[in-house]
């Protein structure tokens, strides 16, 4: 999952990028309005962590820019200022959720998760397809109750089509949802994780659709 | 009209003035006219006496009878006018009465030693032949030029009736006059303090509206004398705003310099897991609820004093219905509002939104599903206020027992520990009520949880409920 930091403080900024990077997510940064309103603006993000007051654009207008564009992606707003109008301005902009600062982290990685899943249509912390079942929570995969061993990016990789799962997911929507915009975009690299990953869960769990990517477990309905 | 009032200041005064003076100016003027009506009754009987004498000259040596003194009345048996002629001592003939006389005799002034004044007149008041009260007016003399004759005495006598029935009129006629005077003085009083105090009327009233938040400064046409003032209240209304929106935002900004490093310190000590880092956890948490804490009452001293504040009630409670449900969606929590149109809080928006919101965010954090939000404009128990505002706050959460309620609202104090939260919510709306002279109370919930009920003062209301 690739998720959008925007925050100006450089501490706050690091330590956002560090646990979110630590929780298997891609993370991009922006210390600014107009560098964050530019990157949610052109990148494909799942997420983003978006700062109230900032230089240059603050976060309200920066949200309202991008819902006006259709920029549908969860938006957690971060806020010192913790007023109720505050907080009715960000929903009122397109916000999903709010966390006042000062925040614990467990939280704001608890409330981000539940919205990336919510976003792609799952209701419960665990994802099932097949016998292979996914805590969002924990992190943890198993398959017929046995614990998978996964590497970051396997781990990356397989999260991604669990959220999606039943959907065609082309090689280079994987690029732009598990890696950052700093990565070296090889879709090859996909290919070798996609091999890994059908050693340790059933291989046909992962189909290749031949032009188009992968789909994991049976087609979902249209409907 | 207050007795603590310039208008009764000003009408009392006046009051005081018309009910001393206009009696006095009254009896001043019944006595000069009363002394003017007789002395002309004096001069009168004076003529008359002067007339009888030259009349009675006859001869020369007794005294004739006067035929043409001009007055008919003294031809009219008992009627009060008389004239006499008597002679004194060793005097010649008889003594000579008028027709109206008859054949009474009137006592002579002169016999009955009564000083004779400058004019060589001598006065006496007696009672008539009816016994009805006379003046007599007397003059001594002899007849024509002769030094050495016999004394007579000439009299002639008035009805004291006469000028003081005239006497008696004009004092009731100025006695009526002059009330009705001072009773039109006193109203055209009444009508200029009226008048003239209208104006401060206008800036009383100004400022009413600007307290209720009908206005935001004062805008009536005034006189010259009190502009200056109405200038001078709109600068120091003006001056006081501007004085909040300065706090109000030193405030937001002390939040946000202060919670962004609480932030960095609180994630970096979490990232560790030594007896250190939990310490700062730990202190890092209790700054937080400090800063908190510090921060709600700089926002509530900021806004002790400022007037003219008034909140429509339904857009904030709609705003916070549709942003609560928007944060608890994932939960499926269901806000139902019930509150009527044009219901106003006499108070700070920011205020009520806090109120509101965190009630709102308590009940949708422990409810199952389903929170209700009613809000009502009820007749005010305190003379105070005319109208209070009634905030009912339920859930269909676990609701708590009584021992819990009791303990709920206490700064930091948290139930359970499960849920996030800093346990400020219900304190902050607690300390918010206070600052409003309000109540806030918890109950059992028709709904099954927990029932938060707050009391505020409102300003205006109309009875047409809508649901929402």
């Amino acid at each position: 999952m690739r998720v959008l930091v925007v925050e100006d403080d450089t501490d706050l900024n690091r330590q956002l990028v560090s646990a979110l990077s630590d929780a298997g997510y891609a993370v991009d940064t922006a210390f600014d309005g107009e560098e964050g309103y530019h990157l949610g603006d052109t990148e494909p993000y799942d997420i983003v962590v978006l700062d109230i007051g900032l230089p240059k654009m603050d976060g309200i207008s920066v949200l309202e820019e991008w819902r006006r564009a259709d920029r549908n992606m969860p938006v957690i707003m971060l806020t010192a200022r913790d007023r109720w109008s505050d907080k009715v301005a960000g929903m009122d902009a397109g916000a999903d959720d709010y966390v006042a600062k000062p925040f614990h982290m467990e939280e704001l990685l608890a409330r981000m998760r539940a919205h990336v899943r919510r976003a792609a249509g799952h209701a419960k912390s665990e994802i099932e397809c097949g016998p292979v079942r996914l805590d969002t929570k924990s992190a943890r995969v198993t398959c017929d109750g046995r614990i998978i061993k996964l590497t970051s990016h396997e781990y990356r990789l397989l999260a991604y089509l669990m959220h999606h799962n039943g959907r065609i997911v082309s090689r280079t929507e994987l690029v732009e949802h598990l890696y950052d915009q700093d990565f070296d975009r090889d879709s090859n690299t996909i290919e070798v994780f996609v091999g890994r990953l059908r050693k340790k869960i059933p291989p046909e769990l992962i189909k290749t659709i031949r032009g188009l990517g992968y789909r994991l477990g049976a087609e979902a309905d249209e409907a | 009209m207050k007795l603590n009032s310039l208008a009764f200041r000003l009408f009392a005064t006046a009051a005081l003035w018309t009910v001393v003076v206009l009696p006095i100016a009254g009896l001043i003027i019944f006595s000069l006219i009363r002394n003017h009506i007789l002395n002309g009754f004096d001069g009168q009987l004076k003529t008359y006496v002067w007339v009888v004498q030259a009349e009675s000259l006859g001869d020369g040596a007794t005294p004739a009878r006067p035929t043409n003194i001009g007055e008919p009345l003294f031809g009219v048996t008992n009627s009060g006018w008389y004239w006499q002629v008597k002679p004194l001592g060793k005097g010649v003939g008889a003594t000579l009465v008028s027709d109206s006389l008859a054949t009474s005799t009137l006592s002579s002034p002169y016999e009955h030693s009564a000083v004779r004044d400058g004019g060589g007149f001598r006065w006496l008041d007696i009672r008539g032949p009816l016994n009805q009260p006379l003046r007599i007016v007397e003059r001594v003399g002899r007849l024509g030029g002769d030094d050495d004759g016999p004394l007579y005495s000439f009299i002639v006598a008035g009805p004291l009736d006469w000028p003081g029935t005239t006497i008696s009129n004009f004092g009731l006629v100025l006695a009526v006059s002059l009330a009705v005077a001072g009773l039109g003085l006193l109203a055209a009083t009444y009508l200029q303090v009226r008048f003239g105090l209208a104006p401060l009327r206008k800036v009383e009233q100004g400022l009413g509206d600007v307290r209720s938040g009908k206005a935001e400064q004062l805008e009536s046409e005034l006189p010259a004398e009190i502009e200056p003032l109405q200038i001078e209240l709109n600068q120091l209304i003006a001056a006081n705003q501007e004085i909040i929106e300065r706090a109000r935002t030193q405030v937001g900004n002390l939040a946000h310099a202060l919670k962004t490093p609480l932030a960095v310190i609180v994630n970096e000590a979490e990232a560790r897991e030594t007896t250190f880092s939990r310490k700062v956890t730990e202190q890092a948490e209790l700054m937080r609820n400090q800063v908190t804490l510090y921060l709600d009452r700089a926002r509530m001293v900021a806004r002790v004093g400022t007037i003219g504040r008034v909140t429509d009630v339904r857009p904030v409670a709609e705003a916070l219905q549709r942003t609560l449900e928007r944060i608890h969606r994932a939960k499926g929590v269901d806000i139902t509002l019930v509150c009527p149109e044009n219901v106003r809080f006499q108070g700070e928006q920011q205020d009520l939104e806090e109120m509101i919101g965190n009630l709102l965010d308590n009940a949708s954090k422990w409810c199952e599903h389903r929170v209700r939000l009613k809000i009502s404009v009820a007749q005010a128990a305190l003379p105070s206020t005319s109208h209070v505002l009634r905030l009912e706050v339920d859930d269909d959460g676990p609701g708590l027992s009584k021992s819990e309620r009791s303990k709920i609202g206490r700064r930091g104090v948290r139930l359970d520990e499960t849920k996030p939260g800093s346990g400020l919510g219900l304190s902050i709306v607690g300390d918010l009520v206070s600052s409003y002279r309000g109540t806030f109370t918890l109950e059992v919930s028709d709904l099954g949880g927990l029932r938060a009920i707050v009391e505020l003062p409102a300003t205006q209301h109309r009875a047409d409920e809508k649901q929402a």
